[in-house]
Order: C-alpha cells, then sequence, then structure tokens
C-alpha cells in the first residue's frame, strides 16, 4: 500500500563523549502512527532533536522520501514537510494568535503595502477552523490554556502541509476531554496520509492511539512491534530490560530513627498537590517519576526556593515554613540541584571556593576568611570525598561530572546536614563516580541523616532507596516498599497506571 | 482601523500616563497664571520635548526586538559636531541637516551591524560606543576646524529653523507616521517577536540578525530626527556635553511608556506618553517652584517607582517560569 516516507539508516549521537544515541535503524510509512516509547534519558529527546533540524547526527543518514537529506536547521526541516511539536513550545507571547500563525508567511497586504489586518486575521482563522478550532485570533497567545496553545501549535504545523507531524509528550499539561479532542484531530490527519510520531510516557496513550510501538533504552532501538498484537506488559518490560546487575552499596543500619522531614497535604499549583510523607533519620527515601511530574518542584519548595500554598511541612520536629534557601541551610537541610551546571556553580571559580562558599560562614573570624583553616578544610573535604583534583586552585570547570557533583556534596555535607535532597546526583556522572557517590549517600544515611533522592535511573532510585514515592503530575500514585519496589510497578505509577 | 493590539499591562499603563498628563497640564496651568502664559508653555514644549520623544520611538523598536542602544547620547553628540563643523564651513543649511541626520543614521546602523556581527550583548557594544563616539565627535571637531576652543558656535539664525521653528511640526509629522509604520508593517511584529522568542523566529525561519538590523535602521532615522532638532535648537555645540546622559533620559521614558526593558512588549504611544510625562513632571516642578536640586531627585524617584514595580512584577513572573 503506502510507500516509506522516512528511513533512519544507522543514525548516532554523542554528547561530550557519552552516547545518546547507538546507531539507530528506524522505518515509518506514509500515514502511519508510530508511537515512541523509552525512560527518561533513552534518548527519544535526541532523536527527535535530529529529525526536526536541531541537532546533527554524528554519523548514518536521514532517508526522507527516499532522498538522503540533512538538515542544517530546523527550518529546513519544516520546509521540507517534518513539523515538530517540542515539548516547550516555541513561541511568541505577547503577540496575538494570528501572528503567532502567520509570522513564517508572507503577510497580506494592501495595494499600497501596508499590511490588511483584516485579511490576515481571516486567514488565521480559516487555519484554525480546518483544524476544527475556534480561537478569537485577536487574543494574545500568553492568555490561552495551555490546551488551547497545543491546539494552535498543531494548526500551525499543519498549514505547512507537513507530512510528518512529531509530537514530543503533547498530552503532558492537557486535561481528560482536551486528550480526546487531540486524539481525533491526530485521527484525522492520519486518514489524510499524514504520517505521526507520537511521543509519550503514557502508555495507555500510545497504545489508543498508534499503528506501531518503537523502545528505545539507553540510545537503542531495542524493540518495535505492531499495536494490535502487543500488550502492556512486553512494552514495560523492553522499556526496562536491563538486569538489575549494578550492586549498590549497603553498609547502613537497617533500622531507622526519628522523622526528619515531614510534609502533611502540601501543595503548590501548578507543580504538586497534597504531598505527604515522612523522612526518617537513616533513611533513604526515592523520589521517583516523569520529568515533568513535579518531584524537582517538590524539592525546590522543601528547600525555601518558593512558598508553598497550602499543606504543613516539619523539620526536625518543628514546623518548617522556610522563606530562603540560606535558612534552610542554616536549619539543616541542604539541597543539591539537577542541573550541576547551571543551578549548582560558577565554572570558573576554584575547587575551593566552590567548597568552602558552603561553610565559609562558619569559620569566618571578623568578616574575614582565614586562608589556612579555609584551606586544610577543604583538603579534608576533599580527601573524605575523593575528589580527584591536582590543585585546589583548579577552576571546577575542568573537573569530570562525577568530581564536581562530589564538590557539590562536600560543599554542603561539611555543615553536617541533617536532611539532604538530592536532584539526578548521578546524571551525566561515569560509572566509577557513580559508585563512589552512591556510597557517599549510603554513607550519609548511616550517619543518621534524612536523604530524600530524586532520580530518574531506575536502578539507582531502586537500589538506593529503602522506600520510593512515586510521582505522576503533580501527586504522589503510589508508594512502594519491599517487594513491590520493581521498575515495572514504578514505570506503572509514573504513568499514571496504578499495578493493583 | 488599528488592528495592532494591546495587552492589559499596555492598556493600564497607557491610561495612567494620559491622566497624569491631563493632571499635570491642569496643574501647570493653575500655576501659571500669576506672571505668564500657557499658551507659550505648549508652544516652547516641542523643541524640548521632541528630541526625547523621537529617539524614544527609534529606541522603542530596539527594545521590544530585546537588544538596546546607550549610546545614542553620544551619536547625538557626533551627528551635532557634523552638523556644527559643515556650518562652519559655511555649507548651506540643508547640506548641514543632512550631513547630520545621515551622520546618526549610519552610526546607528552601526551599531545593529556590531550586535549582530560580533555577537556580543547589545548593552556591551552599546556602552563602548558611549565612549568611543564621544570621542569620535571630539577628534572630529578638532581636527575641522583649527583653533577648536570646546565649542562650535553657530550664530546664523538660517541654521536653526528645525529646532526653533519647525520642531513642532516634525514632531507630530513623524509621530503620525510611526503610528502609521506601526499599523501598516509586518516589521513591528517581527521586532516584538524576536523578544519574545528567538528560539521561535528561528522556526518560524525568520533571521533574527536581519531583524535586529531592521530595528537599529529604522530607531537611526529616528534618532537622525531627534538630532537635527536637538542641535539646531543651541546657540553652540560642545562636543564633550552636548546629550550627555541623554540615553538614560530616553531609555526611562521608553520604559515609562510600558515597553518592556526585556523585550516583546511595547508600542509606540507608549513612548510618545512617557517622554511627554517626563517633560511635564519637569515642568511643574519649575513652575511649583520646588528646589532645583530636588527636582532632579523628584523626577528620578518616581521613574525608579514605576520601573521598579515593573521589574518586581517580572521578577515574580519569570521565577515561576523557571521553575516550571
Amino acid at each position: 500500500m503506502s510507500g516509506l516516507l522516512l528511513e533512519l539508516d544507522s543514525i548516532a549521537k554523542s554528547f561530550g563523549g557519552i552516547a545518546a544515541l547507538k546507531p539507530v535503524q528506524l522505518k515509518l510509512r506514509a500515514g502511519e502512527v508510530l508511537g515512541l516509547v523509552g525512560e527518561n534519558g533513552a534518548g527519544k529527546s535526541t532523536l527527535i532533536k535530529i529529525l526536526s533540524g536541531v541537532e546533527r547526527p554524528d554519523s548514518g543518514q536521514i532517508l526522507w522520501n527516499g532522498h538522503a537529506v540533512a538538515f542544517e536547521s530546523p527550518f529546513q526541516a519544516l520546509e521540507a514537510g517534518i513539523a515538530t511539536i517540542h515539548q516547550e513550545l516555541a513561541y511568541f507571547g505577547r503577540l496575538s494568535v494570528a501572528e503567532n500563525l502567520m509570522m513564517g508567511d508572507p503577510w497580506p497586504r494592501y495595494r499600497w503595502g501596508g499590511v490588511n489586518w483584516k485579511d490576515l486575521h481571516r486567514e488565521a482563522k480559516t487555519r484554525l477552523n480546518r483544524c476544527g478550532l475556534n480561537i478569537p485570533t485577536h487574543r494574545l497567545f500568553n492568555e490561552l490554556s495551555s490546551a488551547q496553545k497545543q491546539e494552535i501549535a498543531i494548526a500551525r504545523a499543519l498549514s505547512r502541509k507537513s507530512r510528518l507531524l512529531i509530537l514530543d509528550e503533547p498530552t503532558a499539561s492537557l486535561s481528560e476531554p482536551e486528550v480526546e479532542r487531540l486524539f481525533s484531530q491526530l485521527n484525522k490527519l492520519r486518514r489524510q496520509g499524514v504520517s505521526i510520531l507520537y511521543v509519550s510516557h503514557r502508555l495507555d496513550e500510545i497504545l489508543e492511539l498508534t499503528d506501531r510501538v518503537a523502545v528505545l533504552r539507553d540510545g537503542e532501538l531495542v524493540a518495535s512491534y505492531s499495536t494490535n498484537s502487543v500488550d502492556l506488559n512486553r512494552i514495560v518490560k523492553d522499556m526496562v530490560g536491563r538486569p538489575l546487575d549494578q550492586v549498590f552499596p549497603r553498609n547502613r543500619a537497617s533500622e531507622i530513627g526519628s522523622p526528619m522531614l515531614e510534609l502533611r497535604g502540601v501543595s503548590r499549583s501548578p507543580f504538586f498537590y497534597d504531598i505527604s510523607f515522612k523522612a526518617h533519620a537513616g533513611e533513604i527515601v526515592g523520589l521517583a517519576g516523569l520529568v515533568g511530574a513535579g518531584r524537582s518542584g517538590l524539592a525546590r519548595a522543601i528547600y525555601g526556593l518558593y512558598p508553598i500554598e497550602s499543606g504543613k511541612m516539619c523539620l526536625l520536629g518543628r514546623e518548617w515554613r522556610p522563606r530562603s534557601p540560606c535558612e534552610a541551610v542554616r536549619s539543616g537541610l541542604v539541597y543539591l540541584p539537577e542541573e550541576r551546571k547551571r543551578q549548582g556553580f560558577v565554572l570558573d571559580h576554584s575547587v575551593r571556593d566552590s567548597i568552602s562558599i558552603g561553610f565559609s560562614d562558619l569559620i569566618t573570624k571578623c568578616g574575614l576568611i582565614p586562608r589556612r583553616l579555609e584551606d586544610s578544610r577543604v583538603e579534608a573535604a576533599c580527601r573524605r570525598f575523593s575528589i580527584r583534583t591536582s590543585s585546589i586552585r583548579q577552576p571546577i570547570r575542568t573537573l569530570s561530572g562525577g568530581n564536581q557533583q562530589k564538590c557539590l556534596l562536600a560543599r554542603w555535607l561539611d555543615r553536617d546536614p541533617a536532611v539532604i535532597v538530592l536532584d539526578e546526583p548521578t546524571r551525566g556522572v561515569d560509572i566509577g563516580a557513580k559508585a563512589e557517590i552512591h556510597a557517599l549517600i549510603d554513607q550519609l544515611a548511616g550517619q543518621g541523616k534524612a536523604v530524600l533522592l530524586i532520580s530518574s535511573d531506575l536502578p539507582e532510585v531502586l537500589g538506593m532507596s529503602d522506600r520510593i514515592l512515586v510521582m505522576h503530575r503533580g501527586r504522589v500514585s503510589d508508594e512502594l516498599r519491599g517487594e513491590r519496589m520493581t521498575q515495572e510497578n514504578v514505570i506503572m505509577a509514573a504513568s499514571g497506571m496504578c499495578a493493583k | 482601523m488599528f488592528h495592532v493590539h494591546y495587552s492589559r499591562f499596555l492598556v493600564q499603563r497607557i491610561a495612567f500616563l494620559v491622566v497624569g498628563n491631563v493632571l499635570l497640564l491642569l496643574a501647570i496651568f493653575v500655576l501659571v497664571q500669576d506672571g505668564g502664559s500657557f499658551a507659550d508653555v505648549i508652544l516652547n514644549a516641542a523643541p524640548n520635548v521632541a528630541p526625547t520623544v523621537l529617539a524614544g520611538l527609534g529606541l522603542t523598536g530596539i527594545i521590544c526586538a530585546g537588544a538596546i542602544d546607550l549610546s545614542v547620547g553620544s551619536i547625538i553628540a557626533v551627528a551635532g559636531t557634523v552638523f556644527g563643523v559643515l556650518v562652519h564651513r559655511q555649507v548651506p543649511p540643508f547640506v548641514c541637516y543632512a550631513g547630520c541626520v545621515a551622520t546618526a543614521w549610519c552610526l546607528s546602523v552601526l551599531n545593529g551591524y556590531l550586535v549582530r556581527g560580533l555577537g556580543i550583548s547589545a548593552i556591551i557594544v552599546t556602552l563602548a560606543g558611549l565612549a568611543f563616539y564621544r570621542g569620535l565627535a571630539l577628534i572630529l571637531a578638532d581636527s575641522a576646524i583649527t583653533g577648536f576652543g570646546g565649542n562650535i558656535s553657530i550664530q546664523d539664525d538660517a541654521y536653526h529653523s528645525p529646532g526653533k521653528v519647525y520642531a513642532g511640526a516634525i514632531l507630530i509629522l513623524t509621530i503620525a507616521a510611526a503610528g502609521i509604520w506601526e499599523n501598516s508593517s509586518k516589521t513591528p511584529s517581527k521586532w516584538l517577536a524576536l523578544g519574545n522568542s528567538e528560539e521561535a523566529c528561528r522556526l518560524a525561519g525568520l533571521s533574527s540578525g536581519r531583524i535586529l538590523q531592521t530595528a537599529y535602521g529604522a530607531g537611526g532615522v529616528f534618532l537622525g530626527l531627534a538630532a537635527l532638532i536637538y542641535v539646531t535648537r543651541i546657540q553652540a555645540i560642545e562636543p564633550a556635553r552636548i546629550a550627555l546622559g541623554f540615553e538614560l533620559q530616553v531609555i526611562g521614558a521608553v520604559i515609562l511608556g510600558g515597553t518592556n526593558i526585556f523585550g516583546g512588549e511595547g508600542r509606540y504611544i507608549g513612548t510618545v506618553l512617557g517622554s511627554l510625562f517626563l517633560y511635564l513632571l519637569s515642568e511643574f516642578l519649575v513652575y511649583a517652584g520646588v528646589n532645583p536640586y530636588f527636582q532632579e531627585v523628584v523626577a528620578g524617584a518616581i521613574i525608579l517607582f514605576v520601573i521598579g514595580l515593573d521589574c518586581a512584577m517580572h521578577r515574580k513572573r519569570k521565577m515561576l517560569e523557571e521553575v516550571a
């Protein structure tokens, strides 16, 4: 029947020596809806970026309509007929709907050269109507709901007569009826012969919508089957795939102490709602979930980066209403941010300055920092956390990711905090350093600290934690302990399907 | 007939400025009754307010596109020096005017080229220009005029008509032209688009460099007219001091008019009203007999209050975006 529209031949891509995509083969026929699934960091985003012209592959080639193509820019991909709707919509928030829809096209003009706004809005309206939308074209884009924004993104993609539509997590911010509207639109497109590459964590949607499912894991295409012939468990098995062969250290005592951090019904829209849990001394609590499920938002609220709207938090038995991170650090709660480079460090600072900033207020005398005392403490910390550096004057940017992360740990742990919130502590860290960081975390819990571990690395969160809270769309969807702590259960809960 | 839309924020700001301007006018009207003519105040307004308004219109486009020009004062110094040198050589008035406008336009376009060509942030490039152009004006005056003693005197009335006679007409015609341009060209929408999201521009196939260049080019036209009025209303051009600190006054007027300092939002009418507000405020302080030392303080405090409020709101929004 229909011919091949797109073929990826051994496409590979790596970032800074770490392979994000190992040579991948993928085929897509005209009018086909292909679901692409995988865990966080499996390489889905990289694949989409290559297809949409944002990134160039290191090797391999893309055959589009039978011809080899190399997209230099997103616009070229768009012109060729590949429209991508990214997770974060790139739009002009303070321009009108009509201007947003028409920005890339020539505008209708009067004979004397002026823009004919009436025709512009009429044309925009026609485009919206073609997709069954009825949104006033004069409205500013920012004033629309997220569903409307999504719909306009699709309308714009289609107005370019695209032959392939790539959707990256399109339903992340949509409600049920909005999702249904989106699906009916996508089905209409499918009948018109448009191919769709649908990327989602929500497996129920994948099963409902797609013709075929492809599973990515660790940058490899591990399986691909037609949706009719497969069931949910098979997909989940292929997604997690890798056996839990990594050995996680556990030298800490198994008994846990008194509650250090307690949350009761804590909410902050639109990030998280009604979160309740306790973290005890000597306990590692894992926080799993998809990117955007609200885990980092929760961590930052606990750290005092922004206030909560309702609910109550207790730290070390006292009510906890942090006004600023500074207060959190002084009260014995530290947070290691997820994006080290952007949120954690001034990259040009030396190792010494990066570490001592965490405790310099403790050793300051009369407003001055005694250099010798600072140096000796930093050197002790470097030894304790086995930070490999030729000199403590070395700029932090020259260190490997693993060593940077250890510096960050050293910075805060020298204060001897009671509660430690770690956000993706081993992302972008090589295996050796990973093991060291794991040992450190275990050691910290062993010293009677409460650790809240946010991680998208399933084996890590399963291997390290005493119990796991799984978040889905801002809520705790499941709490896993003991036997129930399996990769399958985490994935099920994270995608909103509790395996009961 | 106007299809350009205004956000709620801009409507509020414009309404605030309209009310403020009317109240200030009323106050001046009342104060001026004893010993002066209100008509004179209005007539004198044009030459005084025109440079700020015109330069502000140009800067509005540049700021909307997410860039800035800190060198407008120094560019006026160069344009004024070119004008002075030409007058000194007794070139016919029209050639002098053209030279002044062309110089300002060329330097503004040059700023655009540097910002896009060097890929350095506009604030740094034009901060360098602020010093560089000022020095350029002095070198030019010193080398072109023998026995240059710090200022170029222009006594002949034939060289003062744009500033003293036609300032009002130039101002009103330019504002009208700007209004029509804003409503009938795609370019201002592109500036706003660039200020909103460079990434989205790229995806729509627009070249951000070219958009930035048009913003500086259009800004140069307005700046040229501003320079023309600025230098023809005074009797002596002093390259070292002319239009010193003018850029801050202009940026103040633009921001007061509701243009977002980070780009992506703003309208010409806001800038016009904002400049007018600052001018009327200073006039009011004069007529109210406020100590001249205090006048600057009050003007500064008001700008700080309005803009500080804006930034606080912006910061809150930005924080939420970052967290999301």
